[in-house]
């Protein structure tokens, strides 16, 4: 193992760490900024037994000062104990997980169909002999982002299902079957994928421009290399570095915008659960929610890192000339 | 991760404002900007929206009046139709807009003002300001602004003022990173050493010789900021977390989701309300860009 390379980690590591710690922070922020009852804060506006109020106050130590209460809140999470949903008389860690699978059955489709679609059309669009046709892509890049992303799913239902009556509004499967059926996917993952769609090509764009501006280009065009060939060999693959990271931050995104995508569509994701939680109260399973996008969202980070060193020949070369000089 | 974000050309989840050149084009970039007929259009796409919310009711219904037909589509005396309790959705739309652009006005001047302050600070100093910044970028670009928005303003309670503050929160540094960028270019320029040699404190010349030259990039910025604040408020209180008593455009659209069958224009309107604002303000940030970065023209 290189030394190199070991510090690298490491240090990917902490970063990750100190960010899930200032989730944590914030989080805690908000409890104690909280207006009202501590207890009720935390559970919403369901009557609580005094049982559970006596319980909720040793497990938090909410009688006891600050740093402690800091401390114990925690002390809590690192166990894993995110809190028990008083309105759902369930833990707040079964509730979210039973919920996670169905957020990523909707997000993953979206993240790959988004991230294809840019690297596709932003090429398209920067390679273009034709004026009208980059400037329709780029237009429609602008207005994809512009748009709410709630509204288009709003408009897709008004038109496929309410109209035309092609495809279901509403959940992952018809009534009384279960699973997900593909045709239930499909309005939710379009609404979905469109803003990051838009936004990822604008950047593929002017990455692309950037590259094929560039020496080597010229180069490999000197060299008679068809203008295909030098799309799909230089172009693509160097342009593909900063699109790599660009995707890696855009799931965090997709998931944000999930949540009201699911919403319309009464999606039993996480998403959904967030707008329950919120229009209850339920402080502890919106905290909880927070918590495992963050570590989601963070893991997948660490896993862009590592496609990164893997797809950048810069850093390969350093890796292995590093590892040629310890040897 | 922090090896992602600077080996990055453009900062992903910021406005990609690659700062300007400088160079004989910057003189004449105002000029470019206001020649091209699609900016007078943007400007006036923007001022008719701003007069009809501000200045519509002057003329219009009574935004609260019941009186009028359950959910009747558009017609001669409602244009834009009625809501589920008889409202005029016209004039909903009116104070739904003041509400909306209030918002985005409001975010987009306190994220100026912070983003001014410590990415000045930062790009003419480095140090703590520097720091700083970097850290809280890097946090954003990671974890989404409007995630944690959600959250806060669950929490907290959904009032106007704590919503914008919030959503500046989350929204400065994306600014702050372009005045960065800015001033360290321009603190390496001629006049800057001259007026450096001519003795005069740092504060000053970053106030009356940096800030004042790295406006262009920063108005771009600001503008698109405006947009992205609209959509993000739109988006809390489609979720039932906008400010009950001031109902913007996107409350408009919670309330739409229950007739979205029978009553189409209470989902219409208010959409191509936020839509028509948003896009305007990003094609208008992209035409100053293009504008101010002659560099940036497409490959032959």
């Amino acid at each position: 193992m290189n030394i190199a390379w070991a510090m690298h980690a490491l240090r990917v590591l902490l970063s990750s760490l100190l960010l899930i710690l200032v989730v944590i922070i914030i989080m805690f922020t908000l409890l104690e900024l909280a207006p009202g009852d501590p207890v009720q804060s935390l559970v919403g506006q369901v009557p609580v037994s005094e049982a559970f109020r006596a319980e909720m106050a040793a497990t938090y130590g909410l009688d006891r000062p600050l740093p402690e209460r800091f401390l114990s809140y925690v002390g809590n999470l690192l166990t894993g104990n995110l809190g028990y949903s008083y309105a759902n008389r369930q833990p707040v860690v079964d509730l979210i997980v039973a919920r996670l699978g169905n957020t990523l059955v909707l997000t993953l489709p979206s993240l790959v169909i988004s991230s294809c679609g840019a690297i596709v059309l932003g090429a398209f669009a920067a390679r273009t002999r034709s004026r009208a046709a980059d400037g329709t892509v780029s237009f429609l890049a602008v207005a994809g982002f512009s748009l709410p992303g709630f509204w288009l799913a709003l408009l897709l239902i008004m038109f496929f299902s309410v109209n035309l009556g092609w495809l279901p509004a509403q959940g992952m499967s018809s009534f009384a079957s279960s699973g997900i059926s593909p045709t239930h996917l499909i309005l939710p993952v379009i609404a979905l994928s469109a803003s990051e769609l838009a936004f990822k090509t604008r950047i593929m764009r002017s990455t692309m421009i950037e590259v094929l501006g560039q020496d080597y280009i010229d180069t490999a065009r000197s060299k008679g290399l068809s203008p295909f060939q030098i799309l799909r060999r230089h172009g693509l693959l160097n342009s593909m570095l900063p699109m790599v990271s660009v995707i890696g931050f855009s799931l965090g995104y997709t998931i944000a915008g999930a949540v009201t995508i699911e919403k319309v569509f009464g999606w039993p994701g996480m998403g959904s659960l967030l707008y329950s939680s919120i229009q209850t109260g339920d402080n502890l399973v919106v905290m909880g929610i927070l918590l495992v996008l963050t570590i989601t969202i963070v893991i997948v980070n660490i896993l862009t890192d590592i496609v990164y060193g893997l797809v950048d020949p810069r850093i390969r070369a350093r890796m292995r000339t590093r590892r040629g000089a310890d040897a | 991760m922090t090896e992602i974000a600077e080996s990055t050309p453009s900062a992903p989840r910021t406005q990609s404002v690659t700062t300007a050149a400088a160079g004989p084009g910057r003189q004449s970039s105002a000029r470019v900007f206001f020649s091209s007929p699609s900016t007078i259009v943007l400007l006036a796409v923007l001022f008719a929206m701003v007069v009809f919310s501000f200045l519509g009711p002057l003329v219009s219904q009574s935004p609260s009046d019941t009186g009028f037909t359950v959910l009747s589509p558009p017609n001669g005396a409602n244009l834009a139709g009625t809501d589920s309790l008889g409202r005029d959705l016209l004039s909903r739309l009116m104070i739904g807009g003041q509400v909306s652009l209030f918002v985005g006005a409001a975010v987009a001047v306190i994220c100026l003002t912070v983003a001014v302050t410590i990415g000045g600070l930062a790009g003419f100093y480095g140090g703590v300001a520097d720091a700083v910044l970097s850290r809280v970028s890097e946090f954003f670009q990671v974890i989404p602004g409007i995630i944690l928005a959600l959250v806060a303003v669950a929490m907290l309670g959904a009032s106007l003022p704590l919503i914008i503050v919030i959503l500046s929160l989350t929204m400065w540094p994306g600014v702050a990173r372009i005045v960065r960028a800015e001033c360290m270019r321009i603190a390496e320029l001629g006049y800057v050493e001259s007026s450096r040699a001519a003795g005069f404190r740092p504060l000053r010349i970053l106030w009356s010789d940096v800030l004042p030259n790295a406006f262009p990039p920063v108005l771009v910025a600001t503008t698109m900021t405006i947009g992205r604040a609209i959509l993000a408020e739109s988006s809390l209180a489609f979720l039932g977390l906008g400010d009950a008593n001031a109902p913007s455009w996107g409350a408009l659209l919670y309330e739409a989701q229950a007739y979205m069958q029978s009553a189409w224009w209470l989902t219409v309107f208010p959409g191509v309300a936020i839509f028509i604002v948003v896009l305007a303000a990003n094609l208008l940030g992209d035409r100053l860009n293009d504008s101010l970065n002659p560099t940036l023209s497409r490959v032959k």
